[in-house]
């Protein structure tokens, strides 16, 4: 279960490309959602350099695991991501907001290769993700795959399906004021996902301040146990933490659960400038200062 | 007694909804990836899924904004979800869930939605705004069938066409005529000439076919020679026929069941305004919700009350002609 240090060390090298990528993101555009991006910085390393079931040749590949950024407004995250993969030219980094971009402000399916959901309006992409998960469960009721052997030291076999793909959902604390979230997380519980893992960005900050004081959600961990969800609670920026809990939620499919990973992370994490302010969206001075805090530390 | 074009026999009034039964068993026959959500409002052929396929239905229950979403993602994987509640639940609590969700990706996904001004149910659930609010979203098809074939047909049409689609389901209106033969051709996007007429021309949709049908005895019998054109798809409209009507007659009077404001007509006008000038009428409802009216007995009640029956729209024509002498439009 527990990966080597070697692994976690090359995760840590990948999410510096990932940062040094955000900040040249910003650098062309001069603005952008720094703070919500910088926050999932570990939580993409994770699951894009480690834990997806991608085909680096086919980013439409049918089985490939499903990634639905919510909080599509922080697509600056997986756009650093993209050009590592392959799926788009290094060269989109610098094209962020511009007109006829794969890049585009919020995260668009239609218009950049790797991206799964179309999102903007907030609270929103739990259902979408719910969506795509319950399609994988109707496929598979239709159409049962061959049976696969998940161990073969048990004295008795257990045997049962591998999903055909996952969805994993990332949404930030501060759109799960959105009632429809907790209306997509009853679903999931009614229909079983469990091949569906919501990680939830607590960042702790919205637009207007603290999301405490703008929308108490406490006890997180509690509402979504209490709506039929596996839980667990993590430290966002641990890269150990992340692999092992995505390792952990993805051996307890077939539990009929769906899975909630809160991920206590920092608004504008890695730049200190960013963090002191809890930067949501970044401007002018704000950018500047921060970039430049950035290069002294990422080079 | 009034001449009608090939594919036209009007028959006894029949509910539309056995048409739209019997369209949803085809194609779910026709195509395997078929799949109800449903928002605890019903659906055409419910009974036969459950007994059926109870693996194609995905039940959301009373959240239309999850329910829309949820057809979003399922659309994402190559199904073509099915959503189905009134209007005012299925597309207007989820209007931003269609739009982000579903239109930005012109998901495959059909909208039924249970639409227009009658019923018992109030203002909440009689909807005079399903047309203005549906016709602005980019790449949506709306289709407003006129009869029970022409719903199945469209049924089976819309299936055909891979996007978005709304219908607007009207089985809360009276019953209109059966207008159609079985083997009438049904085109989305295409109007299609139920009579043709020299004096002016009506373009109407859904249920207000029936009452332009209605409405030509009445015009007949003052020797009046009026076309109908059932404009069965409001978007993409078909302008064609438009221009050729307007060029025909030069008065048109637009007839639907809803407000006036953002719908049929105001397309039409449109259409007219840029190609072929002629005098216009608009029949609808105007700046008004609906209200509550028992079956069938306070129906008339209603339609008089909005100007929606076939009376209102033979004064209209009137109208709309002596506005074409005012103008001194001259026709072809």
């Amino acid at each position: 279960m527990a990966h080597n240090s070697a692994i976690i060390d090359d995760l840590e090298d990948k999410s510096n490309v990932v940062i040094r990528n955000i900040l040249r993101i910003f650098e062309s555009s001069g603005m952008g959602h720094a703070g919500g991006t910088m926050s999932l910085v570990e939580i993409v390393t994770a699951l894009y350099f480690h834990h997806l079931k991608l085909d680096l040749n086919n980013c439409n590949w049918p089985e490939r695991d499903r990634v639905v950024l919510s909080k599509a407004h922080c697509a600056e995250a997986i756009y650093a991501v993209l050009p590592e993969l392959g799926f788009v030219p290094e060269e989109t980094l610098d094209k962020y907001y511009c007109f006829g971009s794969q890049f585009q402000g919020h995260a668009d399916r239609w218009c950049t290769p790797g991206i799964d959901y179309s999102g903007g309006s907030l609270g929103q992409g739990l259902s979408f993700a719910a969506g795509m998960a319950m399609a994988e469960k109707i496929k598979t009721a239709i159409n049962p795959p061959n049976l696969h052997v998940t161990s073969t030291n048990m004295p008795k076999f257990i045997m049962q399906y591998n999903p055909a793909y996952r969805v994993f959902c990332i949404v930030g604390d501060g759109e799960l004021a959105e009632g429809q979230n907790w209306e997509a997380a009853m679903f999931a519980a009614k229909y079983k996902l469990d091949n569906l893992i919501n990680i939830v960005d607590y960042n702790k900050f919205c637009l207007e301040g603290p999301t405490e004081q703008v929308m108490p959600l406490g006890p997180l961990d509690e509402k979504f146990r209490a709506f039929g969800w596996w839980v667990k609670e993590i430290d966002g920026h641990n890269l150990r933490e992340l692999v092992d809990t995505l390792d952990l939620a993805n051996n307890l499919y077939g539990d009929g659960k769906p899975k909630c990973i809160i991920a206590h992370t920092i608004k504008g994490h890695g730049i200190p400038l960013w963090e002191k302010l809890h930067l949501h969206y970044g401007r002018a001075e704000a950018v500047t200062q921060g970039l430049k805090e950035g290069k002294e530390i990422y080079g | 007694m009034a001449k009608f074009n090939k594919y036209i026999q009007i028959g006894k009034p029949t509910a539309n909804a056995a048409g739209a039964d019997a369209g949803m068993l085809k194609v779910v026959q026709k195509y395997n990836n078929v799949i109800a959500v449903l928002e605890d409002g019903g659906m055409p052929a419910l009974d036969w899924f459950k007994k059926n396929a109870p693996n194609q239905i995905v039940e959301c229950g009373i959240a239309e904004a999850n329910g829309a979403v949820i057809a979003g993602g399922l659309a994402a994987e190559g199904f073509m979800p099915f959503l189905h509640a009134g209007t005012f639940a299925v597309v207007e609590r989820a209007y931003n869930q269609i739009r982000q969700s579903i239109m930005i990706d012109r998901f495959n996904v059909k909208i039924l939605g249970r639409d227009g001004v009658w019923g018992v149910l109030g203002a909440s659930h009689c909807i005079v705004e399903g047309i203005g609010i549906t016709r602005v979203l980019p790449n949506l098809v709306i289709i407003d069938a006129a009869d029970v074939v022409e719903t199945e047909k469209a049924f089976i049409a819309m299936s055909d066409y891979i996007g978005p689609v709304y219908f607007r389901l009207e089985d809360t209106a009276p019953s209109p005529l059966k207008i159609f033969t079985d083997d009438y051709p049904f085109e989305i996007g295409k109007a299609y000439w139920i009579k043709d007429g020299r004096d002016a021309t009506i373009i109407a949709t859904g249920y207000m076919v029936t009452e332009a049908i209605r409405a030509i005895d009445i015009l007949e019998e003052e020797g009046l020679d009026v076309g109908i054109l059932d404009m069965s798809t409001i978007k993409p409209l078909d302008e064609e026929a438009i221009i050729e009507a307007a060029e025909k007659t030069r008065a048109i009077v637009t007839a639907e069941n809803g407000t006036i404001i953002g719908g049929l007509g105001e397309g039409v006008a449109k259409v007219l305004a840029e190609n072929a000038p002629a005098a216009m009428v608009l029949v609808g409802v105007e700046d008004e919700f609906s209200q509550s009216a028992r079956i069938p007995t306070d129906r008339d009640d209603l339609k008089i009350h909005f100007g929606l029956g076939a009376k209102d729209i033979a004064i209209s024509v009137k109208e709309c002609i002596s506005k074409r002498e005012k103008f001194q439009l001259s026709r072809k």
